[in-house]
């Protein structure tokens, strides 16, 4: 326990490890660094043009003063200095010796470079004594052999630089503040966003089939993509009912096939007195595993053909010669069981598909209409023309299949209560369902009288 | 007394076909796993093999061309508990000559052996004759003796695939696959509706039937004793 809350001591805190808090550190240091270089360039452009124009100024007036005769010289350079209340001016006449005549610098500075100005450091003096200043100064050597120095202060743009960084720090502390401040309130909602769907995935991983991500009433990218997580978390949730429910219907198909197995053996076992009756038993017996196993075989081919993802076996399909084949196959069976099978196949279209699948689901179709229907009735098989689009439909006078009971029909496993005593697994609908759906056709079971059931081929 | 050779490798349901396969004349010999497998076909003592589409060592489909690549052309039997269509073309097209689903009933597998065993005749003869039956191909018509049969030509091609294969036990599965090219096992009794038709015309009831019902089994095609 100590251990753990030592060591998340050194810990950042959670928000500083965001992604969203490192991005904007990120940009507020880029944003530092760039005003720092603009206000480093504006200081730099500021003094080279101050410097220039104080030394423009100064050459100009070093002419002036060489061309005066003496006295006019030494008046000017009182004036100059009397006239100057902010005491930046400087000014200074030396003999050849370096002493001073007039002026107020205390020395002439050593190794000036002659009517050029340049930077230096003088004695300042005035009424209010001696002061060190740093100054632009220039000399020229008077026709006498006299000294002649001007100068001019530079201490302002001393001063400019001073307000330029207090400039600076006045704009970018507040601006560093606050990028570091919104970074921490974006990057402790986006934490907090987080853990909440990390809460509500632990849910889901739990089992909790039911939950979703949190959403907003927003648009942006984070919602988008929790929608779209809850989009397939429907589908996942749908799917895992429906297999839950397959689950069920198999072990009660499987189930009625093999109890009844089961009671044969038992009864068979305890009755039986001759071999032959015996044998009956047996044969009973196989003729129910066989159902059983059929079950089986029926489930895997659906589940076949919805895992089919492949369209390579896909070609050009002519449905008519499909339609009569399937009429031609099923012909004898309806005979037999007195129903009147009629094949209409007047529609001349190709679809793009597997044929021997196509075969098997139109084949289903009857195979179940022929089987539902009474004697005396009628079954029609018939390739249609309708709003634009090629139809096969298959009518039959049998006992229908209610409303409620149409959609469990596609389902996986179900038979009607109607058709329980008529020989049959009710994967037949379920196939045909499996097949049209990975075709991308349409597939309905219409309201009767009797059942008229389509698969409807789109023509794009 | 001819010889099989039968590469499965649960015990048990080997022991059932060997049993079974004895039983009905067959020298069956055994092998447990892939590799050994390939070893004893490739002896080539057997008329014809039994191969388990998924063995330890080595997978079914690859002794299969391993075989055919090495040009031994005994017939085999594909036996695999993968259903789907797709598995059983795969099996057909590695070389096998018939694919049969597990599980199975025993005089399914008997009838595919037999069948394996006697190849059809591919007879280049135009007309076909068993005892008084004869079927002329081009003509497209069917007699028995002097009788003139009226075939549908669905019936014809059934009578036509039956005659060719005469004296053998042709299974439902076996007809539904090879007659009507069905990839898929309907819920109705078709075989026995079309069959029952066929049996009509071919044996009218002054007559010795030809085709013989031969229950939960199949039918087969003979001339009358």
């Amino acid at each position: 326990m100590s251990a753990a809350s030592g060591s998340s001591s050194v810990r950042l805190p959670d928000f500083a490890r965001t992604t969203t808090f490192r991005s904007t550190l990120i940009v507020a240091g880029a944003f530092f660094l760039c005003t720092v270089l603009l206000f480093g360039f504006v200081y730099w452009q500021t003094a080279v043009y101050m410097m220039d124009k104080n030394d423009a100024l100064l050459s100009d007036e070093l002419r002036v003063f060489a061309q005066n005769t003496p006295e006019q010289r030494l008046q000017e350079i009182d004036d100059r200095l009397r006239k100057d209340p902010e005491r930046i001016k400087i000014a200074g006449l030396f003999d050849h010796d370096g002493h001073r005549v007039a002026g107020n610098i205390e020395i002439l500075p050593t190794g000036l470079p002659l009517d050029i100005p340049s930077s230096a450091v003088v004695v300042r003096l005035d009424d209010h004594g001696r002061e060190l200043q740093k100054v632009r100064i220039a000399a020229h050597v008077l026709p006498d052999g006299e000294i002649l120095v001007i100068g001019r202060n530079i201490a302002e743009i001393v001063e400019i630089a001073r307000i330029v960084l207090r400039a600076l720090a006045l704009g970018l502390l507040p601006a560093i503040v606050l990028a570091v401040a919104v970074g921490v309130v974006l990057s402790l909602r986006a934490r907090n966003r987080l853990l909440e769907v990390n809460r509500r995935i632990q849910r889901i991983v739990a089992g909790d089939l039911r939950e979703r991500l949190p959403t907003r009433k927003g648009n942006d990218p984070f919602d988008q993509l929790a929608a779209g997580v809850n989009l397939m978390l429907g589908e996942i949730e749908a799917l895992v009912h429906e297999i839950a429910g397959v689950g069920n219907d198999i072990a009660h198909d499987l189930r009625t096939p093999l109890t009844r197995v089961r009671a044969r053996l038992e009864r068979g076992r305890a009755r039986a007195t001759t071999l032959d009756e015996l044998r009956t038993v047996v044969d009973q017996s196989i003729g129910g595993l066989d159902q059983s196993l059929a079950v089986v075989t029926a489930l895997l081919r659906i589940a076949e053909i919805e895992h089919n993802r492949r369209l390579e076996g896909f070609s050009q399909v002519q449905l008519a010669p499909l339609v009569r084949e399937v009429g031609d196959l099923y012909e004898p069976i309806a005979e037999d069981k007195h129903v009147t099978l009629q094949v209409e196949a007047a529609d001349e279209a190709t679809v793009h598909g597997d044929r021997d699948l196509l075969f098997e689901a139109v084949a289903n179709l009857v195979d179940n209409a022929v089987k539902f229907t009474p004697e005396g009735g009628r079954v029609t098989l018939a390739l249609l023309h309708r709003d634009g689009e090629s139809v096969i439909q298959v009518k039959d006078t049998g006992p229908g299949i209610s409303e409620a009971e149409r959609e469990a029909a596609v389902r996986r496993f179900y038979r009607s209560d109607k058709s329980r005593n008529t020989e049959g697994l009710g994967l037949g609908l379920s196939l045909v369902a499996a097949i049209v759906k990975l075709h991308g056709f349409r597939f309905t079971i219409a309201a009767g009288p009797g059942c008229t059931t389509e698969i409807a081929f789109p023509s794009h | 007394m001819p010889r099989l050779l039968l590469i499965e490798d649960d015990k048990e349901t080997a022991d059932e076909i060997r049993a079974e396969l004895g039983d009905r004349g067959f020298d069956v010999s055994w092998a447990g796993d892939g590799i050994e497998g390939l070893a004893k076909a490739r002896s080539g003592r057997a008329d014809a093999m039994i191969i388990d589409r998924l063995l330890p060592g080595m997978d079914g489909l690859t002794i299969i061309e391993t075989l055919r690549s090495e040009g031994i052309r005994t017939p085999v039997l594909v036996l695999s508990a993968l259903g789907a269509v797709d598995e059983r073309v795969r099996g057909l097209r590695s070389g096998g000559d018939d694919y049969l689903t597990k599980p199975f009933a025993t005089v399914e597998l008997v009838a595919r052996i037999e069948a394996l065993l006697r190849r059809p005749s591919e007879s280049p003869d135009t007309v076909l004759r068993v005892g008084p039956l004869e079927l002329d191909l081009i003509k497209r018509t069917a007699k028995r003796g002097e009788r003139m049969i009226d075939l549908l030509p669905r019936e014809f091609r059934l009578l036509e695939y039956m005659m060719r294969r005469k004296d053998q036990m042709l299974t439902r599965a076996m007809l539904l696959e090879e007659v009507w090219n069905y990839k898929f096992v309907p819920q109705t009794n078709l075989v026995d509706v079309h069959m029952g038709r066929l049996r009509h015309k071919v044996d009218e009831p002054n007559e010795l039937p030809m085709i013989t019902n031969v229950r939960g089994v199949g039918f087969i095609l003979r001339a009358p004793a």
